[in-house]
């Protein structure tokens, strides 16, 4: 269970995004003002802050730049309206630690704020990756399933180490195409599905269970044993 | 209060008017300058034949004495160019004869007046000079040609003012009613095209001046925004009809849904739905994609990229998804190559470009990427072995929504070499589509860019 802070002005999507997240079985705190989401931010412990990008009062950036100021370090998801690039390089340069274009589906916010809350847990700096009986060694770029190695293109060690960081949890096609690709558009190709289709038949060669679970519109994860 | 003139407002008046009024500036030194000029030489050519008579009569005085003086002015009486006259005055004032009637001036050149007994005083020219036995002779000479000239030259300006008061006026006239004609076919069309007829073009007359130059770009922007109108209709009647299909088929798995029991066959249902709900999505990302790199404000966050790096990234996916649906490819891209750009925008465009080629083109065609300098450009080529596009059809696939296949089944949006088009245009760069003969050949050309 996750405790997330959720500043958005627009009733409709605020409910829609609160409902879902409770039913995530996260607490969801809500603000529909900076002012209210700069104060909540200030005095509660949270895990996530969802922040709009355009809200009354006091926006979005502002919130963000004054709780960075007063060293709060929570993870940051801002929402920005589509076809606003720019907004997209200000809010990183804010401080936000993902975007997310709006309108968005549920599941892809679920994702990365399932993704956000893992990387907050500050892990000891590994060179070795592992679930499932997948190992992988990123000093010497090699991965092993149950001892076997598997000769991996860079481009889908890639794809893997991404799915190992966040083993459990889905990743979305939208966050793979930003991390592995650095693409913060939509191809709209195959060029994920492709790829994750040779990572995929290239783990399970010689092997009875499909190691990489798909959800059909959510995204991708790797199975924890 | 104003004035108002009983004249339409025209360019033309203001500028015969102001023509005018420079003329007529011009006009007055030009009098001035002449009326000095010839009033000097005048006035030097009575000076030297009064010197003449003076120096002619001081020596009949000398030789024959008074008498003499009298013989020469009565053969003088004649009149010559410039009627003169000359008296003998004793000293004091007295006058011992001659053919003026004046008293005695001062010694030297004078202005005297002369009695005339017709016309009263005239004024004169005169020089009086000291006779040996110290009589004084005055040689003196009429004023009235100067003065006549004077009349003259004033009649001749202000006749020739007059002339160009009338001249400008019609000019101003003819320039009115021309300019107004030659306007016409303008303004006709841009009231046609306001009333809603797009269609109205202006006519363009043979003699190629600013008039038919302007009339003629008129019509060059009006074929352009008639263009674009036509480019609007076809679009949003291939954007209904895109939206349509798979809205139909969302509706028609929800209802199939309504009534199904069996859940798995429910779930199916379901992901059908989502697909097709994913379609009209990513049909309106890439409008809206367009129309942002379209918009053209993207420049200002433009910064020098490394292209050859990039397409080296690329190549590593356009690999995978050429294995995948059975072709063959390879890249050949020369190192060192920069644009100024947005990487997002250039490798969606070059992934574009792959994707037309490794995707409608049938299996086994060999797809090949090369980028490489040539002179201030850098050409980046997508080329493929397959069947290729018609030469008559190469412009309208980058319009939007443009398929082939006239069916319009085929899966993807038609919006591919349309948004490869804008982002060239947007990088001040060029898309080409040449006849590979077999096949296509895709070339973006991008100005170059001097490595960071």
């Amino acid at each position: 269970m996750l405790k997330i802070l959720l500043a958005e002005d627009d009733l409709d999507t605020r409910q829609f995004v609160a409902r879902g997240l409770r039913e995530h079985g996260h607490n969801v705190l809500a603000a529909s003002n900076g002012e209210d989401a700069l104060h909540l931010a200030l005095t509660e412990t949270l895990d996530v802050i969802i922040l709009d990008r355009m809200l009354p009062q006091l926006d979005g950036l502002s919130v963000l730049k004054r709780l960075r100021v007063a060293d709060i370090t929570t993870p940051v998801l801002m929402l920005t309206a589509l076809g606003r690039i720019e907004d997209r390089v200000d809010g990183l340069h804010a401080g936000a630690d993902d975007y997310l274009v709006k309108p968005f589906a549920f599941s892809e916010l679920a994702a990365r704020v399932q993704a956000l809350a893992r990387r907050h847990i500050p892990t000891s700096v590994s060179t070795r990756l592992h679930a499932a009986g997948l190992e992988m060694d990123l000093l010497r770029r090699e991965v092993r399933r149950e001892g076997k190695l598997i000769p991996l293109q860079p481009r889908e060690f890639r794809l893997l180490e991404e799915l190992l960081r966040h083993a459990g949890e889905f990743i979305t096609r939208t966050m793979l195409l930003e991390r592995v690709w650095d693409f913060h558009f939509d191809p709209q190709t195959k060029i994920v599905e492709t790829h994750m289709s040779r990572l995929r038949s290239k783990l399970n060669d010689g092997f009875a269970e499909d190691i990489i679970e798909t959800a059909r519109g959510t995204g991708y994860r790797v199975r924890t044993a | 209060m104003t004035l108002r003139l009983p004249l339409p407002r025209s360019a033309s008046y203001r500028i015969a008017i102001i023509g005018l009024l420079f003329y007529i500036c011009a006009l007055v030194p030009l009098g001035i300058g002449v009326s000095y000029a010839t009033h000097a030489a005048l006035l030097n050519q009575i000076d030297t034949s009064i010197t003449q008579l003076s120096t002619t009569l001081s020596n009949e005085y000398r030789t024959e004495g008074a008498a003499g003086v009298m013989r020469v002015l009565t053969r003088l009486r004649s009149g010559g160019p410039v009627p003169q006259g000359a008296a003998l005055f004793t000293a004091d004032g007295r006058m011992l004869g001659g053919n003026i009637d004046t008293t005695l001036p001062p010694l030297g050149w004078q202005q005297i007046s002369l009695n005339d007994p017709q016309e009263g005083p005239d004024p004169a020219r005169a020089l009086v000079s000291r006779l040996p036995d110290g009589n004084r002779l005055v040689v003196a000479a009429d004023l009235e040609a100067l003065e006549a000239i004077n009349h003259t030259l004033f009649g001749m300006f202000g006749l020739a003012a007059l002339a160009l008061l009338v001249l400008g006026t019609g000019t101003a006239l003819l320039l009115a009613r021309y300019l107004h004609r030659r306007l016409a076919p303008i303004t006709t069309t841009a009231d046609a095209v306001i009333a809603g007829n797009l269609q109205h073009r202006a006519e363009i007359g043979h003699t190629h001046d600013e008039f038919d130059r302007v009339a003629n770009s008129l019509n060059a922007m009006l074929n352009r925004v008639a263009a674009l109108v036509e480019n609007l209709r076809q679009v949003s009647a291939d954007l209904a009809h895109d939206l349509r299909t798979p809205l139909v088929g969302l509706r028609n798995q929800l209802e199939r849904m309504r009534g199904e029991e069996d859940m798995p066959l429910k779930q199916a249902r379901i992901e059908h739905a989502l697909d097709r709900t994913d379609e009209v999505l990513a049909l309106f990302d890439a409008i809206l994609r367009i129309a942002e790199v379209d918009a053209g404000h993207l420049t200002k966050s433009f910064t020098t990229i490394d292209v050859s790096t990039l397409l080296n990234d690329l190549s590593d996916s356009a690999q995978a998804i050429a294995e995948d649906c059975a072709h063959t490819f390879t890249a050949h891209i020369t190192t060192g190559l920069y644009v100024s750009g947005d990487r997002q925008l250039l490798a969606q465009a070059v992934l574009n470009l792959l994707e037309n080629a490794l995707r409608h083109t049938p299996a086994g065609t060999h797809v090949a990427l090369s980028a490489m300098r040539k002179g201030n450009i850098i050409q980046i080529d997508v080329r493929d072995d397959g069947p290729g596009i018609p030469i008559a059809d190469h412009h309208r696939v980058r319009q939007r929504f443009v398929r082939l296949e006239a069916s319009r089944s085929t899966p993807g949006h038609g919006l591919g070499l349309s948004l490869v088009d804008a982002i060239a245009q947007a990088h001040a760069g060029q898309l080409h589509l040449v006849d590979a003969q077999p096949g296509l050949l895709a070339s973006l050309q991008l100005p170059c860019e001097i490595a960071p």
